[in-house]
């Protein structure tokens, strides 16, 4: 409380100096007061102008955002170094992981480029050594193997695993494993959730949150039961042949299950393990709410924990199996040949099928095989080849073939001929062909035979249509073949006398034979023959008496023919003197010939008596 | 990803195996199943924000259990409470071990179910026991394994719950 009189100490300088003036106008007498008071405004001026200044300027940094950015913007990077530096890196990684985390998510959401571009240097080289681990652990997988196959030891245990039933892999690992970290968890131990777990390639992962639930609930109930200790705990189960290991932190566990015997150092392994995560996820696993995702980042650690050692003596003594790669090349050969010959009498027998298919009189349906047996279904003519002799051609065996052709006729036209052939049965003076199914006959055959193709040949199956044009039949042309022999015979005589020169007599009995075959052949050809028995004679003397000693010499000759059995109906005699000379007479020769009896043959055909009527 | 432990309470056979059977299988089973101690079954959930592993303790109902059930309790952050509606004497057991559970592990979200109500006609709880215990702010359903009346939406209801905090 202040008055004017007795201004207390907590009394501003700036309200006094105020009071000050307000009572200079009403005491105007008390001059000396108010210089006093000028100087004193004036010293507390001097005294608390900078101050009052300073303390302005400070207002104005905090009340203006834009200067008070700029001065935090001018000490953050300080800051962060020196709360690192402090090890308290925790809280400020707590504090600045979601907004570093919403940012990324932004960018990545908006500008995806920029955050692939800034990746791009590191995920190639992780992606190529991620690529590059797998396809080593496989091919020592492989290797192993293959080693293992190829050997005594491996024929035995491939017995082994024949007789177990269990696969060749697993007997394999067995044997040779030493021991094998399968899978490895990070279990948060109030919860028994699990937060993080890892496989080794190559094993089918178990179900994580039901066997770390499982888990979680022995380890309660083993200290329940027991009564045991919170720092005791169920550090090993068993289950079949994969046992747990189990190693306690105080706020998270890490089960490894394993295969074989890992040697108690690799407890120690887990231990630092679960240190190392205790200490860099200390706080997310005090406040752990059931959100695994912070976890994830522990994969790389429990990775370390996924160990393999192979037996020693497996992977050095590396004895090469020479017998064993000897027999293994004899057996590997006799598969070749095997396989060669297999291949070989596939071949035949696909030939064979070709040559089915291509066989004119054969049609193949089905060609299957039954085992080592052939089912070939299909038709066949029965002029076609035999198949099982087309087998044996082939060099298959036939009796493994098993036949069902139904009978058939091929409309081929080399088959219709064969056909024709066959039921025609023709003389060797015809020659048939098919062409188009029309059925051609060429040569000379007798009536009768004739008659059977123009009866049969158009019934036969394959044959369209027959064409006999240039077939002959076999009398007529034998009766004109004789009838020309006939007409070039000349039967020479003496000069001035009806006699045959000395030798004619044998030519007069051969034309005798010629006639004789003549008159067969025109009487089974239905044919009408007159053979003009034509006398003559040469130009010297008297035409008055060649003529008739022309016509003495063609009955000479008919007498003789009449004699020697040829009947008298068929020849009719002819003297025409000198007047058809046969040659010039211009010699002795060309004279000698005219002197002579020729023949001159009519065929003509029998007309059938009106009243005969055609059969 | 976001994991829930989730433990069914209750006393022998009021139906806890066969409601997790209902809920995780779509299946019920008339067959009666003794478990030992406990036993693992997971559901994957969709709650709005995310989804949910939910990891179900199935709890063993035997009284002479009850000082190791407490145990498999710790680190859970849900439950069901089980009676069985035609037995009286369950009823009031789970109202006890509610009480237990409240005073030695804690307070967590929790349905109470009054399950085998497909059996109404042999009810052994008086009408209007659930109006009473939904004024104390209790989640109650009259829930059914055999019929699947209420079963999913109990669980739900839960997940829901636990992921809300």
């Amino acid at each position: 409380m202040t008055t004017p009189g007795n201004r207390g100490e907590s009394t501003s300088t700036s309200h006094m100096a105020e009071q000050a003036q307000r009572r200079a106008p009403e005491a105007p007498s008390q001059q000396t007061s108010s210089n006093d008071n000028h100087a004193l405004e004036e010293l507390r001026h001097l005294i608390v102008a900078p101050e009052r200044q300073g303390l302005a300027e400070i207002r104005d940094r905090i009340d203006n955002l834009e200067r008070r950015a700029e001065d935090v913007s001018s000490v953050v990077a300080e800051a962060i170094q020196m709360r690192r530096e402090q090890g308290d890196d925790q809280a400020l990684t707590q504090a600045l992981g979601p907004t570093i985390e919403a940012t990324l998510r932004d960018s990545v959401r908006e500008r995806p480029h920029v955050i692939a571009d800034a990746l791009f240097p590191v995920m190639g080289p992780a992606i190529r050594k991620s690529i590059a681990e797998t396809l080593r652990t496989m091919l020592e997988s492989f290797n192993e193997a293959l080693e293992h196959s190829l050997s005594w030891q491996g024929i035995k245990w491939r017995i082994e695993a024949i007789q177990t039933g269990k696969p060749f892999a697993e007997i394999v690992l067995l044997h040779s494993l030493v021991y094998q970290i399968e899978e490895v968890f990070l279990i948060h131990r109030k919860s028994g959730i699990v937060l993080c777990n890892i496989a080794a390639p190559g094993i089918e992962p178990m179900d994580a949150d039901m066997l770390s639930g499982l888990l979680s609930a022995l380890q309660q109930f083993a200290q329940d039961a027991l009564r045991a200790n919170r720092d005791d705990w169920l550090d090993l189960f068993r289950v079949g042949e994969r046992p747990t290991w189990v190693e306690m932190g105080p706020n998270a566990l890490v089960a490894a299950v394993f295969r074989g015997n890992p040697p108690e150092d690799f407890r120690v392994r887990m231990r630092n393990v679960l240190e190392e995560i205790h200490q860099r996820y200390g706080a997310a696993l005090e406040r752990f709410d059931g959100d695994v995702a912070p976890f994830r980042a522990t994969e790389c650690t429990l990775a370390q924990l996924l160990e393999k050692r192979v037996r020693q003596g497996e992977q050095s003594g590396k004895k090469k199996p020479y017998a064993v790669m000897t027999v293994a090349s004899l057996i590997l050969m006799a598969l070749l040949g095997w396989g060669s010959y297999v291949t070989y009498r596939v071949h035949q027998w696909s030939a064979f099928e070709r040559t089915l298919q291509q066989e004119s009189g054969i049609a193949i349906t089905s060609f299957e095989r039954d085992g080592g047996e052939y089912r070939i279904r299909g038709f066949r003519d029965p002029l076609a080849p035999e198949p099982a002799a087309l087998a044996r051609q082939a060099g298959v065996d036939a009796s493994r073939a098993q036949f069902q052709l139904a009978p058939f006729y091929s409309l081929d036209d080399s088959f219709v001929a064969r056909r024709a052939n066959k039921l025609l049965d023709p003389p060797k003076t015809v020659k048939l062909s098919v062409k188009g199914g029309v059925l051609r006959a060429e040569g000379a055959a007798r009536p009768d035979w004739i008659e059977r193709i123009r009866d049969r040949g158009p019934w036969i199956p394959g044959v369209r249509e027959l064409d006999l044009s240039s077939l002959k039949d076999a009398e007529v042309v034998a009766l004109h073949r004789n009838v020309a022999e006939i007409e070039a015979v000349k039967l020479l005589f003496r000069v001035g006398r009806a006699e045959l020169e000395s030798g004619q007599q044998d030519e007069l009995e051969k034309t005798k034979g010629t006639i004789a075959a003549m008159l067969g052949h025109a009487s089974r050809s239905n044919q009408s023959v007159v053979v003009e028995v034509v006398g003559h004679t040469d130009t010297t003397g008297m035409e008055a008496s060649n003529l008739p000693l022309s016509r003495q010499r063609a009955d000479q000759v008919l007498q003789a023919l009449e004699h020697m059995g040829i009947r008298n109906s068929a020849l009719q005699p002819v003297g025409v003197g000198t007047s058809q000379p046969l040659r010039a007479e211009d010699s002795d020769e060309g004279r000698r010939l005219n002197r002579s009896v020729t023949f001159r043959v009519k065929v003509t055909p029998v007309v059938p008596a009106a009243d005969e009527k055609p059969q | 990803m976001l994991k829930k432990k989730i433990c069914m309470i209750g006393t022998n056979a009021v139906g806890k195996t066969s409601l997790v059977r209902r809920f995780v299988h779509c299946a019920f089973s008339e067959t009666y199943e003794s478990n030992i101690g406990v036993k693992m079954e997971k559901k994957v959930v969709k709650v709005p924000a995310d989804e949910v592993t939910l990891v179900l303790w199935d709890l063993y109902g035997e009284d002479k259990f009850q000082q190791i059930q407490m145990s498999y309790l710790r680190g859970m952050d849900g439950y069901l409470l089980v009676a069985d509606s035609t037995r009286r004497k369950t009823y009031d057991d789970a109202l006890a071990l509610q009480e237990k559970v409240t005073r030695e592990i804690g307070k967590f979200p929790f349905v109470f179910l009054l399950n085998k109500c497909d059996l109404a006609n042999q009810r052994d709880i008086e009408t209007g026991a659930e109006g009473a215990l939904e004024q104390r702010g209790w989640q109650v359903r009259q829930s059914s394994a055999k019929t699947g009346q209420h079963v999913e939406e109990s669980f739900l209801w839960l997940a829901n719950e636990m992921t809300a905090k």
